[in-house]
């Protein structure tokens, strides 16, 4: 009789399974929205959802330990941390392609200055301190010429952040220089 | 009758066997570390929060190993069966985790607030550094792999100033600390030059007095050039009358040493003849007696020890002439003034008046100030 009851206590603890297919689901969203870069798009978003997932898998161990298994509740968070790790995924992609856009404006608009600073060169004044000041503005243009380049090729591996604040920098120093000719030019016209 | 009522007893008693049999395994079965392990999810949660995974990355990984061996185990001890289950290990690694969690947090916020501040400050200074290379070199020629470094100096900067005001520290660190690299080295090779430039500045001391002296002396005129500034200077009876801007030799800095080097010399000299516009082509001229007596002796002396080679010329005809105002540094050793200028001197300067060049009339340290 004892064993019987044993025996009944066991088959019944053994009812109610991990929703295994469920959690390699969400898994493989999470591993999908890391490879989207979210951890370096929307990282705030992306350590959330990795936070849920590990809260699931310890309810898994806490209805795993007892007797009477329920993982209702863990299907219903499986779900929902699924639909969050896919939606992050998007967010990533989206927020991606916004810096991407970003840095391919910031392109145009930093060599449309430094074509601007080409042509006030050949204006700029040519006084004691101009000379001086225009073999200096002459390697500027060539460091800002250099960035680009490597802004443009870190573009063409997808690190748009980084093309990001390249191209930023360049575009600081290209209206630095597009100032200094400017005003240059308008202290000789007075 | 009698065996309805036996069926009856033994369905009692093996329900109440079940139940008591649960009951035990119920009782006996440790608790659950889940609040441990909440409590460890917490921490690292607020550690990811102040950015331990970025500045106390060592910390937080192991905050991490010892919440992934507490899951682990706590795996390994539900698979068991319940009376055999030891929950101790997984409460103690939880822990650790926490422990470690929690300082993690505390390094990355104080790592954090350091670097901020060192950035800013470095920033600062780098900024300054900066203005100072602009304000001492704008009339130096510096050398063209100089000015590259500090264009790329200056590049560095401003993508380490775009990092520091997104809050990308280490990447605005590693920028900071090339910048800083080639701005300083690049101030250092640019005054080791101008100091060698200036190491003969208490001759050119000693000239100008000599020089000044001799226009209060004989009550005329006396004329200084100034390389370093680009001036040329008029006294009369040891006072400063006028002041031109001078375009020099595309080779100014230091000693003119051979014929065709592009060079204005340096040294003591007088007016030997004076050229009107028929007889030059730069409007009208002065000629000087370079090379004079020291110029000759130095030239000779280089030939002697093999700096110059034997065929090598001294060259002549260095005069102060007109065409000036281009605002570079064009001619071929002479001192160039505008037209306008020319007229005024020609007119004052006669044959014997001196004319004293010098590298500077004053100290490098007044530059550097």
């Amino acid at each position: 009789m004892g064993l019987a009851a044993i025996a009944m206590v066991a088959v019944l603890s053994g009812c109610g399974k991990a929703p295994q297919e469920k959690i390699d689901e969400t898994n493989l969203a999470i591993t999908t929205a890391q490879t989207a870069e979210a951890a370096v798009y929307v990282p705030a978003e992306f350590a959330a959802v990795q936070d849920s997932m590990k809260a699931i898998m310890a309810e898994v161990e806490v209805q795993n330990g007892k007797l009477f298994k329920n993982f209702k509740n863990v299907t219903v968070k499986l779900d929902q941390t699924l639909a969050a790790a896919t939606q992050v995924s998007a967010n990533a992609a989206a927020k991606k392609e916004e810096v991407k856009k970003e840095v391919e404006t910031l392109m145009t608009e930093v060599k449309a200055v430094i074509e601007e600073n080409a042509g006030l060169m050949k204006k700029a004044p040519r006084g004691k301190e101009g000379a001086a000041v225009l073999a200096q503005i002459k390697t500027e243009s060539a460091t800002i010429e250099a960035t680009i380049a490597e802004a443009q090729g870190l573009y063409d591996k997808g690190a748009y952040m980084d093309a990001d604040n390249k191209v930023k920098a360049a575009k600081e120093r290209a209206v630095a220089i597009n100032t200094e000719l400017k005003e240059a030019i308008a202290k000789v016209r007075r | 009758m009698k065996r309805s009522l036996i069926r009856i007893i033994a369905i009692i008693s093996a329900v109440s066997l079940l139940a008591l049999t649960i009951m035990c395994l119920v009782y006996v079965t440790p608790e659950q570390p889940s609040g441990e392990m909440k409590a460890a999810r917490k921490a690292l949660s607020e550690a990811v929060t102040g950015g331990a995974d970025t500045y106390s990355r060592k910390l937080y990984n192991q905050a991490m190993v010892y919440y992934d061996s507490a899951m682990v185990n706590w795996k390994r001890q539900n698979k068991r069966f319940y009376i055999f289950r030891d929950y101790e290990r997984v409460s103690v690694y939880a822990k650790l985790s926490v422990e470690r969690a929690v300082e993690a947090e505390a390094l990355s916020r104080t790592s954090a607030s350091e670097l901020n501040m060192k950035l800013r400050q470095k920033i600062g200074s780098l900024k300054n550094l900066a203005s100072e290379l602009d304000s001492i070199f704008e009339n130096y020629p510096l050398t063209e792999e100089t000015r590259i470094r500090i264009s790329q100096g200056m590049m560095l900067l401003e993508e380490a100033d775009i990092a520091y005001n997104k809050g990308i520290y280490f990447q605005a660190n590693r920028k900071i600390t090339d910048s800083e690299y080639l701005l300083t080295e690049s101030l250092k090779n640019a005054t080791e030059n101008l100091k060698n430039y200036f190491k003969s500045y208490y001759q050119w001391k000693k000239w100008i007095d000599l020089t000044v002296n001799e226009s209060r002396k004989n009550n005329d005129y006396s004329i200084i050039i100034d390389k370093f500034s680009r001036k040329c200077y008029v006294y009369y009876n040891g006072s400063k009358k006028y002041q031109f801007d001078a375009e020099l030799g595309k080779n100014w800095v230091g000693l003119k040493r051979v014929k065709g080097d592009m060079a204005t010399p340096e040294g003591m000299y007088k007016i030997t003849q004076k050229f009107d516009s028929r007889k030059t082509r730069f409007y009208k001229a002065l000629l000087l007696n370079y090379p004079n007596e020291e110029d000759t002796a130095r030239f000779k002396a280089e030939k002697a020890n093999g700096s110059l080679p034997a065929d090598a010329k001294i060259g002549g005809l260095i005069e102060i002439h007109g065409n000036g105002g281009k605002g570079i540094d064009w001619t071929e050793g002479c001192v160039a003034l505008t037209d306008k200028e020319m007229d005024l001197i020609y007119k004052i300067a006669r044959v014997g008046t001196p004319v004293t060049i010098v590298g500077s009339m004053v100290n490098l340290d007044s530059i550097v100030k």
